[in-house]
């Protein structure tokens, strides 16, 4: 390979990184002002402790869309049936998918905790044990975990569907496709022991990583080559 | 027309050894049939029209043989691989009726897209921006460009490899005569050592660049077989001339020219014969009627 040619992935990345710079801008921009409201307008150091780590991943999902954006385009516009005449494998196309949605999802977050975090330690807000462990255990694996679960579900519904465009879309409702788990984790999780908090949300991080890989390997048996096909 | 499975077009042709090689192949989309039980075999250099009206299943058939439709049944090979092999797939180039160009990018990162796929270098990007003359398009983005623009684009894609199997789905589609025109210069030029499948809607861009036709009808191949050997249901020439009086002057005329129908055109030179022992001043003969018409019909 030509030393000035990218590789198909880090195209695909950078061509995510602009096409879904709507959403990335969202979801930085609505984090970012729930850290100013949770920084500067509560009158506690609990209130952000307590919230900050759970909303961001709410945002990393919201963020993450271009992955699946790109990938219904790229369908759409007959990008995917050269790409399969050259022999690129349909399940490389949907991993390439995924990579994106992590990428941007990395993006988000770690605007996210650099910001958030720095603020709060600015303001004097106190960065407890539990925060850490709550970012470490909860806040970064459902991010990438939400935000892989998206894409793969919104991937996979819009190869099986003809395309639509606005809010009716996969790419229209995948957001909330994909912060249900999320939230379902949360309400979960709070509702039962505290001291079990975190073995729940890393299992269930876990298990959805696992849905995601299984969802990918069943997507290479269950869709042929023609659900990659422009309906154009 | 025979819609029977036809023997290949010149097996012993001297080019190399590169083939396309169909045999029962029944494709479609989502189950349905669209191709039903297509066998073919080309092998001499050259542009192979392939024609059909609107649903005939040319594009399918593109796409059967580019390895983008996995077969229901029959096989596909090029050069004796199967298509399904990563080796079938990097002798051939495909361009596609729809451009093909992903979002979001500058023409010559679009190339570049392609070329990391296909294993081009930054020189053969070059190259295929001055052979397709795109040169001032290259910083432009993608979307921007016009319909004909893209189509130029599109097609300079295809040349960042140099293969031995070109699939060209209406390459022409949407560029200004000049354009087609280099293009079919160009399709020509590939023929001399290379397979072309090539689409089209104009006939008489088929007529002038296709050396066979390969007829879709219903799914089902309507004809494979030389262009030359094609003869319209009627064979009707027109004349145009002066002098006329008592002569052609009770032909049916279409604008300037008499019509005068004949058994094939080998009875050409016997009318112009004719009418020249009579007086009439010819300063045009022409066929009125492609024969690759018929094959819509």
């Amino acid at each position: 390979m030509d030393s000035g040619i990218p590789s198909l992935t880090w195209t695909t990345i950078h061509r995510t990184l602009v096409i879904g710079r709507l959403y990335l801008a969202i979801g930085t921009g609505v984090s970012l002002l729930l850290t100013l409201i949770l920084v500067f307008g509560a009158h506690s150091s609990t209130a952000f402790v307590q919230t900050f780590p759970l909303e961001v991943p709410l945002f990393a999902v919201l963020g993450s869309i271009g992955g699946l954006m790109t990938f219904t385009s790229d369908r759409t516009k007959g990008v995917f049936e050269y790409l399969i005449a050259y022999g690129i494998r349909p399940r490389t196309l949907f991993i390439n998918g995924l990579l994106s949605a992590a990428a941007l999802t990395g993006l988000i977050l770690g605007f996210a905790l650099m910001v958030g975090l720095g603020l709060a330690a600015a303001e004097g807000v106190l960065l407890t044990p539990d925060l850490w462990k709550s970012i470490v255990l909860y806040t970064i694996p459902m991010s990438f975990a939400g935000a892989l679960f998206t894409a793969t579900v919104g991937m996979i519904w819009s190869s099986l569907s003809s395309p639509r465009t606005g809010i009716n879309s996969p790419v229209g409702i995948a957001p909330m496709v994909g912060i249900a788990p999320t939230l379902l984790v949360l309400i979960v999780a709070e509702t039962g022991p505290s001291s079990q908090f975190y073995y729940v949300t890393v299992g269930a991080a876990a298990v959805i990583i696992v849905g995601v890989v299984i969802l990918l390997g069943l997507s290479g048996r269950l869709m042929g080559r023609e659900r990659f096909v422009s309906p154009l | 027309m025979s819609s029977t499975p036809l023997p290949a077009l010149a097996r012993n042709a001297p080019n190399g050894g590169h083939r396309i090689e169909l045999r029962g192949v029944s494709s479609g989309y989502h189950g349905k049939r669209i191709l039903e039980e297509i066998s073919f075999t080309i092998e001499e250099p050259a542009v192979y029209v392939v024609l059909g009206p609107n649903g005939a299943g040319k594009t399918t058939l593109f796409r059967t043989i580019a390895g983008i439709l996995n077969p229901y049944s029959g096989s596909v090979e090029i050069d004796g691989v199967d298509i399904n092999r990563h080796e079938a797939r990097t002798r051939l180039q495909y361009l596609s009726h729809i451009d093909g160009i992903p979002d979001a990018l500058r023409v010559e990162d679009a190339l570049r897209f392609y070329a990391t796929v296909e294993g081009a270098t930054a020189e053969d990007i070059e190259a295929v921006i001055g052979k397709l003359g795109i040169q001032e398009l290259r910083k432009r983005f993608f979307s921007e460009l016009s319909q004909g623009q893209k189509k130029r684009v599109s097609i300079a894609r295809v040349f960042l490899q140099e293969r031995n199997i070109y699939l060209l789905d209406e390459p022409t589609a949407n560029l200004d005569p000049k354009l087609a025109r280099e293009v079919r210069d160009l399709v020509l030029g590939l023929s001399k050592d290379d397979l072309v499948l090539y689409s089209s809607h104009n006939l008489f861009e088929a007529k002038e660049i296709g050396k066979y036709v390969l007829a879709l009808r219903a799914g089902r191949i309507g004809y494979f077989g030389p262009l030359s050997e094609l003869r319209p249901a009627k064979y009707i020439i027109g004349v145009r001339a002066e002098g006329t009086e008592g002569v052609l002057a009770s032909s049916s005329k279409k604008g300037d020219y008499y019509l005068q129908e004949l058994a094939g055109p080998e009875e050409v030179p016997k009318l112009i014969a004719e009418l020249m022992a009579k007086g009439v001043q010819i300063r045009e003969v022409k066929e009125m009627e492609n024969p690759l018409e018929d094959l819509f019909t």
